[in-house]
């Protein structure tokens, strides 16, 4: 008879299962997204020793060396990274981390990131000459991608038709799959970035097909000189490079100290009133970031929790205008012999079908939380 | 060296990584690749049997234009150290991705002393405007001075590596050391010998010039290739006697020389491998050339 009830006002059911399910699941919910928040971001953090970068927030620093956000820090001049290696306390680990090919974030490195991060290849080889990516697993499986194929960087700015060609390069390897950031980023090397930006480029030879004229050391070619927007076996001799690579831009350099002794003694070559270079632990800055986050989240319990003391004495009422308004039902019942024990368990049947089911669809929102959480924090930092 | 190169904590690593990045052709010990003959022949001498040094670059060819395959680079990716000659020295490096932890400049120490022998095109693209592309002189090992340097930057980044075996590396490096300062006693009062200018076949021997004081004059002439006649009006007007050529040239070209008062002798750089003998036993023949 409780079931028939419960199945016959159907809709009224389904409102106060839904209600009592977002009042349990919210919180557990949160707390939930929030540890895995703390674990996603904690494990990468602590294993990255120290990240060096242009003065400003330290946050948009650490998410955009770690975790490849969208939003790109101020950029560092490339001879930082020989001024780590001079001090010998720390291996520095350049990165760039500027452009994208469709999405997807490209991230610009040398080979000694690979070895730092553990990752391997599961399918080709690792970067070889300019040109070259190497792409991470869940790219890979995206968009189809292997060795032999190519990806082509997206340019900065559509509207500049003076600008930078895009850069087609070719795929030599798919990285074997982390479940971390790096599964979702194409690697190149950090000169193969300096061509995108116009850098570095390789062209004909300017005196055999366009000059225009020459005044003694000075060559002026016709608009007719093609850059060549593909590395090639064929071409690559002709690349070179534009200006003193030591002031190339760079968005971070990750110092890999051997002790913690080292990594202090660094820290301390980076302080002072003229410093213009920040370096920062990533472990506190995501520490600093997580502590908010708890911050947030026990305001939220908060005005949670009242709001499921509101939600609750609603339900309360609903039950006592609904007992209210089932009199006569509860009389008849009564009137053709029903015990009132009997008529109490009905009705607390019926109250406790939708306790429970509001308990179990909490449940799987819970678990379907704990499933997607993960990602879902991952989209959420890298925008 | 730079110490980025060779600090422990990334050896580690790289050591921690020989499963990730593709390895290097059989062989179980430290793996060691050089960019020319000249590196190699020194590694050997300090590594001795604990390092096994590579050399890639066919014989026959100009280790300095060479260009590797991509299964060549990916060796080359996978040894324990790369040991690059610096001053622009094989162009390939430029272009190859390649782990910084690993490379070795060896000529670093002495970067600012670089020669430039000529600057090239200005020009302008891109977001940095007009600029120019310099050339720089990279047979550096030619001075037996800077061979020191080099060869000391070689042993210092195998005690890096491999400190247990210091002591090894620092008896190598010694008895090579002794080597090229005999080479560099003996070089200096042979070519001084030579009445006027010295004339160079091919513009390599820049440092070998700078290192004795010597007034040389460049061409870039090809052993096997009869110079035009314009080449040789610039001969003919310089009061020389010696010629240094890379290889022997052609015995038309050579009577011409002499035609001149000129004697071609054969200065050979070894940036390869040899066909006989070893780099120093190289140098002694040039040596014995010039007596």
């Amino acid at each position: 008879m409780a079931w028939r009830y419960v199945a016959r006002h159907r809709f009224k059911t389904a409102i106060l299962v839904l209600s009592l399910a977002l009042i349990v699941f919210i919180p557990v919910g949160l707390r939930v997204l929030v540890a895995q928040s703390e674990r996603e971001l904690t494990a990468r953090a602590e294993r990255t020793p120290l990240v060096i970068g242009a003065k400003g927030s330290p946050l948009e620093l650490v998410l955009s060396s770690l975790y490849f956000s969208l939003d790109a820090p101020q950029t560092l001049r490339f001879d930082a990274v020989d001024r780590v290696a001079d001090t010998g306390l720390a291996t520095p680990i350049p990165l760039s981390v500027r452009h994208r090919s469709r999405s997807d974030p490209i991230v610009a490195t040398t080979l000694d990131y690979f070895g730092f991060r553990g990752l391997r290849i599961a399918d080709g080889r690792l970067l070889t000459r300019l040109g070259d990516c190497v792409v991470g697993a869940r790219v890979a499986r995206r968009r189809g991608l292997g060795p032999g194929q190519s990806v082509i960087s997206s340019p900065e700015n559509v509207f500049d038709l003076a600008g930078v060609y895009p850069l087609k390069m070719r795929v030599t390897g798919v990285l074997a799959p982390t479940g971390g950031p790096d599964d979702e980023v194409i690697f190149i090397d950090v000169k193969t970035a300096w061509i995108i930006e116009g850098r570095a480029h390789g062209h004909k030879d300017l005196e055999r097909d366009t000059l225009l004229g020459r005044d003694g050391d000075r060559l002026t070619a016709n608009a007719a000189v093609v850059e060549h927007n593909e590395v090639t076996d064929a071409n690559v001799g002709s690349f070179h490079f534009h200006g003193d690579q030591a002031a190339f831009p760079i968005t971070a350099i990750v110092a890999v100290a051997p002790d913690r002794k080292s990594a202090d003694l660094l820290m301390g070559r980076f302080e002072g009133p003229d410093e213009r270079l920040q370096i920062v632990r990533p472990d506190l800055v995501v520490d600093t970031l997580i502590d908010t986050v708890f911050v947030v989240q026990r305001f939220v319990v908060a005005a949670l929790a009242i709001v499921a003391l509101a939600t609750l004495a609603t339900a309360a009422l609903v039950v006592m205008l609904s007992l209210r308004l089932r009199r006569r039902e509860i009389e008849t019942m009564v009137r053709i012999g029903g015990a009132r024990s009997t008529i109490g368990s009905i009705l607390a049947l019926e109250i406790c079908s939708v306790v429970a089911a509001a308990v179990t669809l909490a449940a799987a929102l819970t678990w379907l939380t704990s499933l997607f959480g993960a990602e879902l924090v991952r989209t959420l930092i890298t925008g | 060296m730079n110490a980025y190169w060779t600090i422990p904590v990334l050896a580690a690593i790289a050591g921690c990584t020989d499963t990730q990045v593709p390895a290097p052709p059989a062989n179980t010990g430290p793996t060691v690749y050089a960019v020319n003959y000249p590196l190699q022949y020194m590694a050997r001498r300090i590594g001795g049997d604990v390092v096994d040094v590579v050399f890639p670059c066919p014989a026959g060819v100009d280790p300095a234009d060479w260009r590797p395959d991509d299964a060549t680079v990916e060796a080359c990716q996978g040894a324990d150290l790369i040991l690059l000659n610096g001053a622009d020295y094989a162009r390939w490096t430029r272009a190859a991705s390649l782990p910084p932890s690993r490379l070795v400049d060896t000529s670093a120490s002495f970067r600012d002393d670089y020669i430039e022998t000529e600057r090239g095109l200005t020009h302008g693209h891109g977001p940095d405007g007009e600029h120019t592309h310099g050339r720089i002189a990279f047979t550096t090992w030619l001075d037996p001075v800077q061979a020191i340097a080099q060869a000391s930057t070689i042993r210092d980044a195998f005690a890096s590596r491999w400190p247990e075996h210091s002591a090894g590396f620092e008896a190598g490096f010694e008895s090579l050391r002794a080597d090229l300062a005999s080479l560099d006693d003996r070089l200096g009062p042979l070519l001084a010998a030579s009445d006027g200018p010295l004339l160079f076949a091919q513009p390599v021997y820049q440092y070998l010039a700078r290192r004795y004081g010597l007034d040389a004059v460049s061409f870039h002439w090809e052993p096997d290739e009869m110079p035009a006649d314009d080449q040789w009006q610039l001969v003919a007007g310089q009061p020389a006697t010696l010629m240094i050529w890379q290889a022997q040239p052609d015995a038309a070209i050579a009577r011409r020389l002499e035609s001149l008062g000129i004697t071609s002798v054969v200065f050979s750089p070894c940036a390869n491998t040899p066909d006989d003998g070893d780099f120093l036993s190289v140098m002694e023949a040039n040596l014995r050339n010039l007596d």
